[in-house]
């Protein structure tokens, strides 16, 4: 393997390095002070927070057709990058990226779930991967300003969704500079074709975090491939549950039993009983009947077989039944 | 009140699971119009003592 002599120096003595880290974050921390990053950051807070994007007037720039700011707010980042770059070519960019042969996404901004970036799509490269078998529909809102070049797409309309697959129809567009693409993610999915060159995009992605979970429809026949929770909180309150329950901690079987009957994320919800089932089968077991006894929940039908498999594997889980809590 | 120790093996799953955020069959596909990759993605580089 060749490991060029200013790489193999970095070795013995990473000075350099922490001197172009250093140089990198001082040109985007004199972009985040001009741009301004603040405001926009409170802006985002106050979207995410229920706020319309007219109300908000960086943002609102930013995603309005014909306005120069986008193209001068993502021109200003670019211009100190790139001087940043120029100037210290073994840096990283100390903001959050990600890079392949067909996307670049670099985010400028964000708060919590929402999230403001940068896009550039290469046609050459995307044309190296097969067209989307699939269409991905997220609990989120998104706008996106095309600032740069063109791509054929298809806009993926979930019409009506059912517990195993979904009605799908493609509106074939065409994303040109200038559009602004706004939809609402959990029924329009947006699927890139084949295209020439490069396109750039800026793009405010707004996430929901009502328990919501992300699905996965096969576009040959719509039928559900995948589903995944929305955002990592519920991801991690699963993890933790089932830590809990393999730790057997029976004093958290109270805490188990109330995020089991909080509305949200029915699969949380779903673990969140089991384990509590396991640390204190009364406390489960009665968490277990009042999900039962409401024909609302959308975990009644599971809740009254499991219910009624349990007090035929254990009669006496009856008179928890009958026992007032 | 004797009451059973219950086995997780013995609880049923839900019919459809949930996987983990990020989680899809096609991960690759959705990152081109989600922001699911910038949500998952932390630094590593300026946690790494030399």
């Amino acid at each position: 393997m060749k490991i060029r002599p200013e790489l193999q120096a970095l070795r013995s003595n990473d000075a350099p390095q922490r001197h172009a880290q250093r140089h990198l974050k001082s040109q985007i921390e004199a972009w985040r002070v001009a741009a301004p990053i603040g405001l926009a950051e409170a802006e985002l807070s106050q979207l995410a927070g229920g706020a319309l994007l007219e109300d908000l007037p960086l943002l609102d720039a930013l995603f309005t057709s014909g306005d120069p700011s986008a193209g001068q707010f993502v021109g200003a980042f670019m211009s100190r990058l790139c001087a940043g770059l120029a100037e210290e070519p073994l840096g990283l960019v100390p903001l959050r990226h990600f890079t392949d042969d067909a996307l670049s996404s670099l985010m400028l901004a964000r708060s919590g779930f929402t999230t403001l970036s940068l896009q550039a799509f290469d046609g050459v490269g995307m044309a190296r991967h097969p067209l989307p078998a699939t269409a991905t529909f997220t609990p989120c809102h998104s706008w996106e300003h095309v600032l740069a070049g063109s791509a054929k797409a298809e806009l993926i309309h979930c019409r009506q969704a059912y517990p195993d697959r979904a009605d799908l129809e493609a509106e074939p567009i065409i994303l040109r500079p200038g559009m602004i693409l706004t939809r609402s993610n959990s029924d329009t999915a947006l699927s890139l074709g084949r295209f020439d060159g490069c396109m750039v995009t800026v793009r405010l992605q707004c996430r929901r975090t009502n328990g919501e979970v992300a699905r996965e429809y096969r576009l040959e026949d719509g039928l559900l491939v995948h589903q995944a929770a929305g955002t990592p909180r519920e991801s991690r309150l699963e993890l933790t549950a089932a830590l809990l329950g393999r730790m057997g901690r029976a004093d958290a079987a109270p805490l188990l039993s109330a995020m089991a009957q909080e509305l949200g994320d029915v699969g949380l919800r779903w673990q969140s009983m089991r384990e509590c089932l396991v640390l204190d089968s009364e406390e489960g077991f009665r968490t277990l009947c009042t999900i039962a006894q409401s024909p609302a929940d959308p975990l009644f039908g599971p809740a009254v077989a499991l219910r009624a498999q349990l007090l035929e594997t254990h009669p006496q889980l009856a008179e928890v039944e009958l026992c007032p809590a | 009140m004797n009451l059973p120790k219950i086995d997780i093996s013995a609880l049923p799953d839900l019919n459809t699971l949930t996987g983990l955020f990020g989680s899809l069959a096609y991960p690759l596909q959705a990152q081109k119009s989600d922001d699911t990759l910038l949500i998952l993605m932390v630094f590593v580089y300026d946690t790494i003592k030399p």
